[in-house]
């Protein structure tokens, strides 16, 4: 299957993928600090183990940034 | 030589001794107050100030009706609004 | 129409020469008013430089007090202002700077109760704090009050930045929705920043709320440009209205602000610290 994932295309060997097990392939240490966008629309973070990936699907990691505090 | 230009001339501002760039801020504050059409007269130096001033103003679109070589040495330009 | 004297000419002479600014582009900059919410590591920079185009009305809001360990990167603060409250410090820089400003500063805590009335005074907002509460506060404030701003992060290495026109572009919370949990967020003494980084998100900042005045260019509206100074790779990401945003979507379930708790790092509630 492929995906594009931050601009940059990646294949994967799974037929079933979710938003989850792609966290946890592109090695995400936080996923709490990353917000994730399909196509173009933000993904709600409970739906993340339930929404499964297409072929030529776009998505983006989208993190949280603060600052470094003082 | 100061060849006289049958046009109104709505706005006049006279530059020389002045240098590029402060010229051409000059310049572009007299267009400022002009409506669309009117012709402002700008007097430049020779050499840069002649040879710059001209270029910037066709950039941005308006319109050099006239170059004419003073007695002096300067130069008179003639620049209808956009 | 402004009559600028000899010395504002001069002054201001790169930006008039400037197509796209011009002798207009800059009356709207001396008579923009502009909030900067946070004066540290990114509102520090925005602020010197609004100063230097000769933004008419600047606002600092920050309730805090310059620290020793700031000045590795909030360049409005000198060794000699430890102790002084950070919009006092930004003040006498930018009118150091630019006499003319008129600045406004706001030496408190922005909460759901004071933020709309403060911002409400203001033509465009710069948020560069560092806390989520925050963040989340002013998108949904500058959205109630149909202000435009910009949101500014950064973190050890990386920046991001997007600007907000409201009910033209995708808002904050279109993005990242709500807060994380106060518990993921990187401690504050553990993450650091390279000092630079807080100069190159703060100035592109900075060069949105000049876009935004003078109508010049292209804003980072439904765009997420971030970049990782490791390599100094930019990305933009392009963004989308969210149809179920909770605050600009079609059907809005946030209709009052909200304080959300601040998290560890001994941060006091509600506090407009700045990164
Ligand atoms: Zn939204």
């Amino acid at each position: 299957m492929h995906i594009t994932v931050n601009g940059e295309s990646k294949e994967f060997n799974q037929a079933e993928f979710s938003i989850a097990d792609l966290l946890e392939e592109a090695e995400v240490d936080s996923p709490e600090m990353v917000s994730v966008q399909v196509n173009g629309s933000v993904i709600d973070r409970s739906h993340y183990a339930d929404t499964t990936l297409k072929d030529d699907d776009e998505v983006d990691f989208l993190y949280f940034m603060g600052g470094g505090r003082r | 030589m100061t060849t006289a230009i049958k046009t109104r001339i709505d706005a006049s501002r006279d530059c020389r001794g002045i240098g590029c760039p402060m010229n051409l801020v000059y310049t572009k504050v007299e267009l400022s107050r002009l409506a669309p059409g009117q012709v402002l007269e700008v007097i430049l130096d020779h050499g840069a100030p002649i040879n710059n001033v001209p270029r910037s103003v066709i950039r941005e679109a308006h319109e050099i009706i006239g170059q004419n070589r003073l007695d002096d040495g300067a130069w008179q330009l003639l620049i209808r609004k956009v | 129409m402004i009559e600028f004297n000899e010395e504002q000419l001069q002054r201001y002479s790169r930006h008039i020469l400037l197509a796209d600014v011009g002798v207009e582009g800059q009356e709207k900059l001396c008579r923009a008013k502009v909030l900067i919410v946070g004066a540290g590591g990114l509102g520090a920079p925005v602020a010197l430089y609004l100063a230097a185009a000769g933004v008419g009305t600047i606002g600092i809001a920050d309730a805090d007090s310059v620290e020793i360990s700031n000045l590795q990167r909030q360049i409005s603060h000198f060794h000699h202002n430890i102790g002084d409250a950070k919009v006092d410090s930004a003040r006498e820089k930018i009118l150091a700077i630019n006499p003319e400003i008129k600045v406004n500063t706001y030496y408190e805590y922005l909460r759901a109760d004071n933020i709309r009335e403060i911002i409400r005074d203001y033509d465009f907002v710069v948020e560069g704090t560092d806390n989520f509460p925050t963040k989340f506060l002013v998108n949904d404030a500058c959205i109630m009050e149909g202000i435009p701003f910009s949101h500014g992060g950064i973190l050890r290495f990386d920046g991001q930045a997007m600007t907000v026109v409201p009910g033209k572009s995708a808002c904050y919370r279109c993005v990242f929705r709500e807060p994380p949990p106060p518990d993921a967020v990187p401690s504050c003494s553990q993450a650091g920043v390279l000092g630079a980084i807080a100069g190159m998100l703060g100035t592109i900042q900075a060069a949105e709320a000049l876009k935004f005045i003078t109508g010049a260019g292209e804003l980072l509206t439904d765009t997420l440009l971030s970049f990782d100074a490791r390599n100094m790779d930019f990305r933009k990401t392009r963004l989308h209205c969210q149809e179920n945003c909770p605050i600009c979507g079609k059907n809005p379930g946030i209709h009052e602000l909200i304080d959300y708790e601040h998290g560890g790092c001994g941060i006091k509630s509600s506090k407009s610290v700045a990164a």
